[in-house]
């Protein structure tokens, strides 16, 4: 399979269309079929584990006509991972290919659209764009990985209306299993969720809530979250705030998981950039405090040199992280 | 004190008059729209307009005239715009299409329904549809 990719790739460079630019993928002939990729090299060292990977290698295919317009990515996630944990050396190669998103949109008119396959979950803001060399950090939240499905497989029906601001309404429908669920980081067979976006000029508002129903049988395994998300974005810097909480029909599993991250923009090369974090999770019973500082070198926009520090409150776990990150 | 007050009213009336007005033409049966629904459909936040698909044109990256739409109709320079179209490659989204010179950009948009695009005054004749008219800062 890892060949059959290697060798698709170098077909549709064969046959890619002139005036490639980086980072903006390239069209196949005169077809409707767009191709690019991406990947990241990431490295991080903690008081007692070091880890490195060569990780998320991914093809992208997209394309539209008429109404319709679709998407594919295929990923090696964890190519080659080598971990050092307190002096025992570990290395694993997974070379499997994931099927991280794959489906069809149509827009039945300027306002109404709807997606049906397996998609980012539209919920919040980091969610959307979630690879290494799309994001300012090598590190993701940890708000983003514990509130909500980052995936859902079903359908997403969405009403968007313009005028001098955009308003958005989501509406995610998923009663099945998902695909290739081992990537995603709920299991789940259920989860119906509603959003509410605004935008206008450089301020962006959202709200999600949901359910989602975990395949399995714990006592734990229907929960309900809520999240806010805020971004504000001037030429030279940005804000970005997500705040969330997530239940179960008893008691909270996760209490709060929130962050602001603040990045300014010392030239169009290099940004600077500071997030603090907050934590309370039930379920692994850990609350956490920490701030991240870090920085990026983009020499090219889709071309990524990052490197952060983290402080936790909890000081075993600072750690630095850099990483190597380019989109084709 | 007074001396430097002069200066800066120069360099904002040298700055005024050096702006030229910026047209955006259209289909003829485009109506007129303001500038934040103009923004939407160069960003392809709008991708239809009374069931018709639309297609926003672009001039070249180094085109002063792209550089004026960008920084006073979209309010975006350069590297945001590129961060902003490279988060679209990964949602699936393509930028507009880049065409070379005004006259390409005028014969697109005479012909085809939905096309959109802009040009200085000094391209504008009677016969272009104009949807909205940026006469300075």
């Amino acid at each position: 399979m890892r060949r059959l990719t290697l060798l698709l790739l170098f077909y549709l460079g064969l046959h890619a269309d002139d005036g490639y630019t980086l980072g903006e993928g390239m069209q196949v002939g005169p077809l409707p079929l767009y191709v690019g990729s991406y990947f990241s090299i990431e490295y991080s060292k903690g008081q007692e584990l070091q880890h490195f990977s060569v990780d998320d290698i991914a093809l992208l295919s997209y394309g539209s006509y008429n109404r319709f317009s679709y998407l594919l990515e295929l990923e090696f996630t964890e190519f080659y991972v080598k971990s050092n944990d307190q002096n025992i050396t570990k290395t694993t190669q997974d070379h499997t290919l994931h099927l991280e998103r794959v489906y069809v949109d149509y827009n039945l008119n300027e306002n109404y659209s709807l997606r049906l396959g397996k998609y980012n979950s539209p919920i919040g803001f980091w969610n959307l764009l979630p690879i290494n060399v799309l994001r300012e950090t090598t590190s993701n939240p940890v708000s983003t990985e514990i509130l909500f499905p980052r995936f859902t497989t079903g359908i997403d029906a969405s009403y968007s209306s313009f005028d001098t601001s955009l308003f958005k309404v989501d509406l995610l429908l998923q009663h099945n299993d998902g695909l290739d669920e081992s990537y995603n980081n709920y299991n789940v067979d259920q989860h119906y969720a509603l959003g509410l976006g605004y935008e206008q000029e450089n301020l962006s508002l959202k709200i999600n809530g949901g359910y989602f129903h975990l395949d399995d049988t714990s006592t734990l395994a229907e929960r309900y979250y809520l999240l806010i998300s805020g971004k504000y974005e001037e030429e030279k810097y940005q804000f970005m705030a997500e705040l969330g909480s997530q239940r179960s029909q008893k008691s909270f599993t996760t209490k709060y998981a929130g962050y602001l991250q603040g990045l300014y923009r010392l030239s169009p090369k290099h940004i600077a950039i500071a997030r603090v974090e907050s934590y309370n999770n039930e379920v692994s019973d850990k609350t956490n405090n920490l701030l991240v500082m870090g920085y990026t070198y983009r020499p090219l926009y889709p071309i990524a040199l990052k490197a952060e520090y983290q402080l936790h409150s909890q000081s075993r776990d600072n750690q630095f992280l850099c990483s190597f990150s380019m989109l084709f | 004190m007074k001396t430097s007050l002069r200066l800066i009213l120069l360099l904002l009336l040298i700055t005024k008059l050096s702006a030229a007005p910026l047209i955006v033409i259209a289909h003829k049966d485009m109506p007129r729209l303001s500038s934040a629904q103009i923004k939407a459909i160069f960003l392809k936040k709008r991708l239809f307009l009374d069931g018709v698909a639309l297609v926003p044109l672009n001039l070249g990256v180094k085109d002063p005239l792209r550089h004026t739409f960008d920084t006073q109709l979209l309010h975006m320079g350069f590297s945001r715009l590129k961060s902003y179209w490279s988060r679209q490659h990964y949602l699936g989204h393509r930028p507009p299409l880049s065409m070379h010179s005004q006259e390409s950009i005028i014969a697109f948009v005479q012909k085809v329904e939905g096309a959109i695009g802009y040009i200085d005054e000094a391209h504008l004749t009677s016969d272009l549809h104009v949807i909205y008219r940026w006469e300075g800062p």
